[in-house]
């Protein structure tokens, strides 16, 4: 017998035994389809492939994985796979108290997270059946229109980003962080304000907020005029985004799309004239609408929101009255059993929370509605045909937010 | 005489009970898991893994320039610490405020070393900006795979830090120092730019001082003396 030791040859990367354990699942073979719909886009037709797209991209909004089915440069189909940022928040609302909820629906979306407050605190004070101060309703519709004009600035630049272009979303940022500080300045905190609170709000106007809101308001038409100037004359910008991703209102409604996604179809609905809340009666504005329903009516419609805005931030100011802006309420809150569904109009459409009281201390059920969320399902559609540098024009037009998408 | 030999058993006494690690000298190789050298099924891989020969350290010079080290390694690193390029990746909250320091108000382009590239290939710095979840972990981990070194992390906010506001969720990476190593822990739910500014020259202040090197670096959860 021969002792004589042979070398292995060297492995071919075809060899199974060559996988390294635990970097495998990234490369994991296709799916077996489970449905008629998946089974339809893992056929890959003649000249067709698969180019997957994030997590991790600069302009999908977030952490959103899309797999696109291209031929050559023509989108033929996309499917979008979630779950990146899922934090787990309604668990979360369930096991802690109502005042402790509220912090944790602040950060869903961040970019608008007083309108995330907003909706959970509406529920909670239905279930609570709780008068609210007229100071505080008035605070509270003066800091979500300034969180919406920051929102509606961000989504500017963002969208002029997503198109190729840096300029706009510097621009953005100068107003987007001032009204941010001046925010700061009255809750304390940046970007996720934790502000509102079952009752009324944390802590009246203060002299800092006044005195920056005020010189941010003298100027803020003009700024943002200029602004505009940059993307709404650019000729590259309109005859890119005209005619494309064009949502009829048919299959809006049908989609259950809200906020300003709707109204650039033609349907003009907005929850603060419509289904009136805090003292949004009271005041007078209008809502934007337009018929084309392509991506630049989406862009045009959040503009003219922002001008409204000021004219509503303008008439609060004018016409706040005197008061305590915290009803009184023990400090531990029990509700008595029911259920309550308290919606405010968002940037992007309908904030809704659903909660359901047990009568204890926490709520026994959360559900939250979040417009993004209902806004990814449209990207499929409205791209199916277009060229794959649309797809990110489509999606930053319909402003999904990720945080709000996988909750 | 006597004297020392007390002071021996005192050490003796105080001195920490040592075992030896038996876990990675085994004479089996087939424990743990393992195969013997002969049968793995990529020999090259394995002899590497075993000796290291064929290492390239490419944080540092190669060639000619390896027999002055030090004075090379000192401008290297001044070099290095004034052109960190962070990559341009955002999970959450944070993004929004690292995309403030990165805009007009708080241009952190004025330090001229912080252009966010959107390839991990061009990448220096990781800034984990926002809430990791176990199902974004594994791509970020692969997005810091393929970053060159040396290279650093930065955890920005309260959730990377240490899991923050999400510290009680089911799906939510109680830290990223349970994934990766960590230089620099940027605490605040979200941080303000001038936080974020304030731990990237701490960055900066690091790599100077050769501190937290990756090259010297502990997998897990680190925090560099001095800080």
């Amino acid at each position: 017998m021969t002792t004589e030791t042979t070398r292995p040859t060297r492995p071919s990367l075809d060899d199974p035994r060559v996988a390294i354990p635990g970097s495998s699942s990234w490369y994991e073979p296709a799916p077996t389809p489970q449905t008629e719909r998946q089974a339809e886009f893992l056929n890959l037709r003649d000249g067709e492939m698969f180019i997957n797209m994030g997590p991790q991209h600069p302009s999908t909004h977030g952490v959103l994985r899309i797999i696109v089915k291209v031929n050559g440069e023509q989108v033929i189909d996309l499917d979008p796979v979630l779950g990146y940022l899922h934090r787990g928040v309604e668990k979360l609302c369930e096991n802690a108290d109502y005042h402790q909820a509220i912090c944790y629906t602040d950060p869903l979306e961040y970019v608008s997270s007083l309108f995330c407050e907003a909706a959970p605190v509406a529920a909670f004070e239905k279930l609570m059946d709780v008068e609210v101060p007229r100071r505080a309703q008035y605070i509270r519709v003066l800091t979500m229109e300034l969180n919406r004009i920051a929102s509606h600035t961000l989504f500017q630049g963002w969208m002029a980003l997503d198109l190729g272009g840096l300029t706009p979303i510097l621009w953005s940022f100068i107003e987007r962080d001032e009204i941010v500080d001046m925010l700061a300045a009255l809750t304390g905190q940046k970007l996720l304000y934790n502000y509102y609170r079952i009752g009324g709000v944390n802590g009246d106007l203060n002299h800092e907020f006044m005195s920056r809101l005020g010189a941010w308001m003298s100027r803020a038409a003009k700024h943002i005029d200029s602004n505009l100037g940059l993307m709404n004359e650019n000729e590259l910008f309109v005859r890119r985004t005209r005619d494309l991703g064009t949502l009829d209102a048919a299959t809006a409604l049908r989609m259950g799309v809200t906020g300003p996604n709707l109204r650039a179809s033609g349907v003009p609905f907005d929850l603060r004239r419509d289904r009136p809340y805090l003292v949004y009666p009271e005041l007078e504005f209008d809502v934007p609408t337009r018929t084309e329903g392509d991506a630049l009516a989406r862009y045009l419609v959040r503009i003219e929101e922002i001008k409204q805005s000021i004219r509503i931030i303008d008439q609060v100011l004018h016409e706040m009255p005197d008061g305590p802006v915290m009803a009184k309420l023990p400090r531990l809150i029990r509700p008595r059993p029911g259920r309550a569904f308290g919606a405010v109009e968002g940037p992007r459409g309908v904030y809704g929370v659903y909660a359901i009281s047990d009568g204890t201390d926490q709520p026994f059920r959360m559900r939250i509605h979040d417009p993004s969320f209902v806004h990814l399902q449209l990207v499929g559609p409205l791209t199916r045909g277009n060229l794959i540098a649309d797809t990110m024009a489509v999606m930053a037009s319909l402003d999904p937010v990720m945080g709000g998408v996988d909750k | 005489m006597a004297m020392s030999d007390e002071k021996n058993a005192a050490k003796a006494l105080i001195a920490p009970v040592a075992a030896k690690n038996t876990l990675w000298t085994t004479d089996n190789p087939r424990a743990y898991g393992g195969v013997p050298l002969e049968e793995h099924p990529n020999l090259e891989l394995a002899r590497y893994e075993a000796t290291g020969d064929g290492r390239v350290d490419d944080a540092r010079w190669g060639g000619a320039l390896a027999a002055i080290p030090t004075k090379a390694d000192v401008v290297l690193d001044l070099i290095r610490a004034n052109s960190l390029w962070p990559l341009l990746s955002g999970l959450a909250c944070c993004a929004i405020e690292m995309m403030s320091t990165a805009t007009s108000k708080n241009d952190i382009d004025r330090w001229g070393a912080f252009p966010f590239r959107a390839s991990p290939r061009q990448a220096d710095v990781l800034i984990v900006a926002g809430t990791l979840t176990t199902k974004m972990a594994e791509p970020l981990i692969r997005l810091w795979e393929q970053m060159p070194e040396p290279k650093w992390v930065v955890a920005m906010g309260d959730c990377t830090c240490s899991g923050g506001r999400y510290k009680r969720s089911y799906s939510v990476v109680q830290g990223i120092d349970r994934v990766m190593p960590v230089d620099v822990y940027i605490p605040g739910c979200p941080p303000r730019p001038e936080g974020l500014i304030y731990g990237m020259m701490k960055l900066q202040q690091l790599v100077k001082d050769r501190r937290g090197h990756w090259a010297q670096r502990a997998i897990g959860p680190t925090v560099p003396e001095g800080i």
